[in-house]
């Protein structure tokens, strides 16, 4: 594996180093974190507390090893601490509202080629969104990790500290209970 | 659990892309020759196509700036923190080498220097010697102590008011 330089630069104390890593992974590790609290004040905090953790870490980070996975880890941990903290119940139970709040993102057209298939398409996203957000925490970070953040079993099995089997089954849980969701609020639709 | 059954299991995952390339093949080879899971495998597309295609939600650029002040004012305590470390160590190191040399220095001084390889040397005059010697050094290290102290209460002072 590749050492990041940025990485290696970040231990040696380097500023710019720093902004650039927070640059990079901003998207990512934000989008994660709200995937896991589900509340915009929430992630922005924790967002914060997990660039601060790192700058506290980073000299017992071995720069060998997958920056990525680390740094999802640090945050998982406060997320974790976080919830278990403010609202214990919210690691296990599904939301009981529909929840979803519109963001600038949510609008931004995609490639969709004719007005209704524009539609559909943004209906489509609005309802595997409350779907998900509808599901336990830890089937959305798993659903999170490997669909929008890409990352190999491995990878999802390193942050969220199980064996690779259980990440891989926990994958496979979290895609039947979204199915189910989405069967169950939108009988008759396209998910069926 | 039929062979049917086992690769129904792996649908799911084969849609998220996340089979073992013989688990891949083995699925691709079942679903060829049963419709059942050719079908279930298409109903698992749509949901894994719609959730890479999630909007991803991004952080405020005030979020960011605030989060990288912070950063940098953690990173530059730190590096401050260590560089105090090393000047302490460096310090001390300094001190031990001067306490240690300045016992004969002391006792060349005071007109004893060797008395204590000295055949009649007696340890009533050890024990004085050594009593002189000892407030010497603690008076040394006392104010270096307290000016050490010092210099914390006043760097801790500044980066409150920064």
């Amino acid at each position: 594996m590749a050492v990041d330089a940025d990485v290696v630069r970040l231990r040696r104390g380097d500023l710019n180093a720093l902004s650039e890593l927070i640059t990079r992974y901003q998207n990512r590790l934000y989008r994660y974190l709200l995937r896991i609290v589900r509340q915009p004040a929430e992630a922005e905090d924790l967002f914060q507390q997990t660039w601060l953790r790192v700058v506290e870490k980073i000299r017992s980070f071995d720069a060998s090893r997958n920056f990525d996975a680390w740094l999802f880890t640090l945050a998982r941990n406060l997320a974790i601490d976080h919830l278990r903290r403010i609202r214990p119940q919210s690691l296990d139970e599904p939301l009981a509202n529909s929840w979803h709040s519109e963001t600038v993102a949510d609008r931004i057209p995609c490639k969709d080629h004719t007005p209704l298939d524009h539609a559909l398409a943004a209906e489509r996203r609005t309802e595997i969104s409350e779907a998900m957000a509808g599901l336990p925490m830890m089937y959305r970070e798993v659903l999170s990790l490997r669909f929008e953040d890409e990352m190999k079993i491995e990878e999802i099995a390193q942050v969220t500290a199980v064996p690779v089997s259980t990440a891989k089954s926990r994958l496979r849980r979290s895609l039947e209970q979204l199915r189910y969701a989405l069967e169950a609020r939108y009988p008759g639709g396209t998910w069926q | 659990m039929s062979e049917h059954d086992r690769i129904r299991e792996l649908l799911a995952l084969a849609a998220a892309n996340a089979l073992t390339a013989a688990e891949e093949k083995q699925v691709a080879e079942h679903v060829r020759s049963c419709i059942a899971c050719s079908n279930e495998l298409e109903a698992w597309q749509p949901i894994a196509n719609e959730l890479r295609r999630l909007p991803t939600p991004q952080p405020s650029s005030w979020l960011v700036q605030a989060t990288l002040a912070r950063a940098e004012a953690k990173l530059t305590e730190q590096a401050e923190h260590d560089w105090n470390r090393r000047v302490m160590i460096a310090v001390v190191a300094f001190a031990w080498l001067l306490t240690i040399a300045s016992w004969p220095v002391f006792h060349s001084v005071s007109g004893r220097f060797g008395s204590l390889l000295e055949p009649q040397f007696s340890p009533t005059q050890f024990g004085q010697t050594w009593i002189s010697f000892a407030a010497f050094t603690a008076l040394g290290w006392l104010a270096g102590g307290v000016a050490a102290v010092m210099l914390a209460i006043r760097q801790r002072g500044e980066r409150r008011l920064a």
